[in-house]
């Protein structure tokens, strides 16, 4: 109530001070994955450009692109895959900045299982995610040339929950992890390092772009919209540095905004720091030639590509060029 | 005592088998980490190991009594690690779809009882609704609310949970706004009665009863809407985000903790609603 | 603009015609008693892809009928796999060992009052829990294939069964009882002969009630974990692609599986319980 009435009074102001609304859909619930727009929030870098900014969490019914498509946000945070695919479904999203500069998902198994390279993978489960985080691992084994239809000599795929059990219960022999949260609860369960074989997509040669800002291509044509996310990728981008140079803090920060009051310091604290290694080397703007590799990994997708053709016009530099300008 | 004794002794025969199926399925996990390290384990070894581990398949009693003991009591009501401040966001989320079930229940079944067509055309609709798995829709409800404007996700909750709700109501309703008899409504036009009066004087009165035993069952069936609409969509706060997260980072003992809060919230709600059936029954001399 | 108009008057005419119909006698007979619902819903659906045109709705937001029509028909493969994972592997043996350990249990505890004095407030209580936050310790326990959506069901299941079983096995009246006593009936006589029967009516309550909660658990197990088909499966997986006709195709897949299954539980006990009151016409 209080929020409300201090933020009913703001509003009253914004005659004077003009703060923009601008709406961010995360792609999962609040952790330190999205450290750099919380931080951007809590040290004021948001309110500093003038801008008023409302992050929502995600979870696992919630499609960013559907969200973005029913208005309920400006700016969604989503992996290039399935942005892409939403884009070939008709929903003209464009990628306009890219804080995570590279890949943190992984295949994670069991050292007992018999795997040591992915030709083993033949005839055994891997668990893997769905809700559009499945393009990867498609296309990856359809360059191995292992079908995941179940035949014999393919691979049974399962899809996995939200957490690592079916690793520890031995349902599957590999399973989906990333390098910031899953592989440390594996870590955590009481597996040590040395039982397990990690594959990571960023090694093999077949990972996407993962956490990218994307907003919809008819808003952008508008100069007032343009400018709102040049302000809004800038102090984004400061965040995301200030939580580089500063984990423990941003760490903290997402603690704060956690409402389920679930999570742990450790775990967020840990996530910071896995994170931070992935988006080093970023300053926000999209590498190119890591889009046109991940395009060229999606239409390898086999049988079923999420995409086929590649596309026109899925990214700009546009907003990072003036963000990043002065 | 003789009401007791007998569910007292139910509960203890529960605890025993939860004791031994604790045990049984997390000794796996033990004899696991044992075979790792190149070692052996007797059962005597395993026993008190399957009792306090961190991640159990199924944590003992103790572990989850004295986990929602610290959820309850060892908080601030008003920290967002308190159990308490969780119930009662989805208390709310259970009230607001609670509300809008009754209304939408009581409404259709009103319009049934007086409109045949209503009653012909929608009433197997309204079946056919709760064959839909309500879960499928959450995200639609969700996207369709941002749609027309609503941000604030207690609406979606609502909206899923007076899903579940109204069908209850309206089916009891319906048998209750029906139950006068002939010879009733007879009485009534002889006494040159209108509709609005013979509803008012005749047909509500007698649905009472009916309306008041199925609020028990809307009760609970708004809770589980309210839990299913915080497990998926956008997981912020109550007892179903944090079932969510306790699956999702792999903490089974926040999850159980929540799973009993819900249980315990259940209990007080149908409690709740006993309450107010004993004492409309007696304001209205039916006898309990 | 001619879209909405249209609607409303296709609606308004429709409606008009089932007031008329439902006026008539001929609304009383079989045919007219599936007509109206019929036109009702049918309505429902023109309606539907009136506004989803007429107000240009995205189809990623909300597809029309037709579009979901025609997804159907070109995936019925599909839906038939999906169907037979989660309905016939999942949902149907789950509701047929939970109400089959549910009735078991209600006879076995039958001679039992002091065990029925306690059960049933348990199960009172626990058939109003959100049973479904189980669903992912389930499949923790049970695995990802169908098994953990049938020990989903199973649990849903049971105690509402349960709950109605144990009062429908006392349902007999205290004169017919000692009627059979009077007669020399052994316990298996009295229960099979009378007390079975009599709670029969009850039995049915209680499994229309499971049959509409059986689905529901089979497919939000799914969304902890399954194999890669399944009608949770699926509607999870295209929500996150987009495919919203595909989900919709799901939804009516699963509207109908769950009608067809709660109209059969209730043909059944229109054959079973033809001589209580509510099933004479």
């Amino acid at each position: 109530m209080k929020k409300l009435l201090t933020g009913a009074f703001l509003a009253a102001l914004a005659t004077s001070a003009q703060a923009e609304d601008v709406t961010l859909q995360l792609k999962w619930v609040t952790q330190a994955q999205f450290a750099g727009y919380y931080v951007a929030q809590a040290k004021g870098f948001y309110e500093e450009e003038g801008l008023n900014v409302t992050i929502l969490p995600g979870g696992p019914d919630i499609a960013p692109t559907q969200v973005i498509a029913g208005g309920g946000a400006d700016v969604v945070v989503d992996w290039m895959p399935s942005a892409l695919a939403a884009r070939e479904k008709g929903l003209p999203l464009v990628n306009i900045a890219q804080p995570f500069a590279s890949s943190g998902m992984m295949l994670t198994c069991l050292a007992e299982t018999g795997i040591k390279e992915p030709k083993d993978f033949a005839d055994k489960t891997l668990g893997v995610w769905f809700f559009g985080n499945e393009y990867p691992f498609l296309s990856w084994m359809s360059q191995l040339g292992l079908a995941t239809d179940g035949s014999p000599g393919g691979v049974t795929v399962l899809k996995q929950g939200f957490n690592v059990d079916p690793l520890l219960q031995k349902q599957a022999a590999c399973i989906s992890t990333m390098t910031y949260n899953e592989y440390w609860q594996v870590i955590d369960a009481g597996i040590k390092p040395e039982e397990l074989v990690t594959f990571k997509y960023q090694d093999m040669g077949v990972a996407t772009l993962e956490d990218g800002l994307y907003v919809l291509e008819d808003k952008l044509a508008d100069p007032a919209f343009e400018e709102k996310m040049v302000k809004f990728v800038r102090a984004s981008m400061k965040g995301w540095k200030y939580a580089e140079a500063n984990p423990d803090e941003a760490a903290m920060i997402v603690l704060e905004n956690d409402q389920t009051g679930a999570q742990t310091e450790q775990h967020q604290k840990r996530m910071m720091g896995e994170v931070a290694k992935l988006t080093a080397g970023s300053n926000g703007a999209l590498d190119v030639a890591a889009a046109e590799k991940t395009v060229a990994t999606l239409l390898a997708g086999g049988s079923d590509p999420v995409i086929t053709a590649a596309p026109t016009g899925a990214w700009t530099s546009a907003i990072t060029d003036k963000a990043l300008a002065n | 005592m003789s009401r007791v004794l007998p569910v007292l002794t139910v509960l203890a025969g529960i605890v025993v088998v939860w004791y031994l199926g604790a045990v049984w399925l997390n000794s796996t996990w033990v004899y696991d980490q044992a075979e790792r390290a190149g070692t052996t384990v007797t059962l005597a070894e395993v026993i008190p190991q399957t009792m306090a581990q961190e991640r159990p398949l199924l944590p003992p009693p103790h572990q989850v009594a004295a986990e929602l003991w610290k959820g309850v009591a060892g908080q601030a009501v008003t920290s967002k690690r308190s159990l308490v401040y969780h119930g009662f966001v989805t208390f709310k989320g259970t009230m607001m779809g609670f509300a809008l079930g009754i209304v939408l229940g009581v409404a259709l079944a009103m319009s049934i009882v007086r409109f045949r067509v209503m009653d012909m055309s929608v009433m197997p609709w309204a079946i056919i609704s709760q064959t839909i798995p309500i879960v499928a829709l959450a995200p639609m409800i969700l996207v369709v609310a941002n749609q027309v404007g609503v941000q604030d996700r207690d609406v979606p909750k609502a909206i899923i949970a007076a899903y579940l709700s109204f069908f209850p109501v309206l089916v009891s309703m319906v048998k209750g706004l029906r139950s006068p008899d002939q010879m009733q409504l007879d009485l009534l036009r002889t006494y040159g009665a209108n509709e609005v009066q013979t509803f008012v004087k005749l047909r509500l009165p007698a649905s009472m009863p009916y309306f008041f035993a199925s609020l028990k069952v809307a009760i609970a069936a708004s809770l589980i809407g309210t839990i299913v609409g915080e497990l998926p969509t956008g997981a912020i706060e109550g007892l179903g985000a944090r079932m969510l997260i306790g699956s999702q980072f792999g903490e089974p003992l926040i999850m159980w903790a929540a799973l009993f809060a819900a249980a315990i919230l259940a209990g007080m709600l149908i409690l709740a609603v006993g309450a107010v059936e004993r004492f409309a029954r007696a304001r209205m001399g039916v006898p309990a | 603009m001619s879209w909405i108009a249209g609607t409303v008057v296709i609606w308004l005419a429709a409606w008009a015609l089932n007031v008329r119909v439902a006026a008539t006698g001929w609304a009383r007979t079989g045919a007219g008693r599936l007509f109206v619902p019929l036109l009702f819903g049918a309505t429902i659906l023109v309606v539907w892809e009136g506004l989803v045109r007429g107000l240009g709705v995205a189809p990623v937001i909300l597809p029309a009928p037709s579009a979901i029509a025609a997804k159907v028909a070109t995936s019925l493969p599909v839906l038939w796999v999906d169907f037979a994972q989660t309905f016939l592997k999942g949902a149907l043996p789950g509701f047929v060992i939970g109400c089959g350990a549910a009735v078991l249990t209600a006879i076995a505890i039958d001679r039992s009052p002091f065990l029925q004095r306690g059960l049933l407030p348990v199960g009172n209580f626990v058939a109003a829990l959100p049973i479904v936050g189980l669903a992912p310790i389930l499949v923790m326990w049970f695995g990802f294939d169908w098994q953990s959506k049938a020990a989903v069901v199973v649990v849903m299941v049971f105690f509402p069964v349960l709950v109605n079983m144990v009062a429908g096995l006392q349902a007999s009246e205290r004169m017919q009882r000692d009627l059979m006593a009077t007669w020399g009936a052994s316990y298996w006589q009295a229960l099979v002969k009378l007390r079975l029967p009599a709670a029969m009516p009850f039995l049915f309550n209680g499994l229309k009630i499971a049959s509409t909660l059986a689905l529901i658990g089979a497919i939000v197990a799914e969304f902890f974990g399954s194999p890669v088909y399944g009608m949770g499966f699926r509607i999870s997986t295209e929500v996150g692609r987009l495919g919203l006709d595909m989900v919709w195709a799901e939804i009516a897949v699963a509207a109908l599986a769950g009608s067809a299954f709660y109209g059969l539980i209730a043909l059944i006990e229109r054959w079973v319980t033809f001589w209580h009151p509510s099933q004479r016409h």
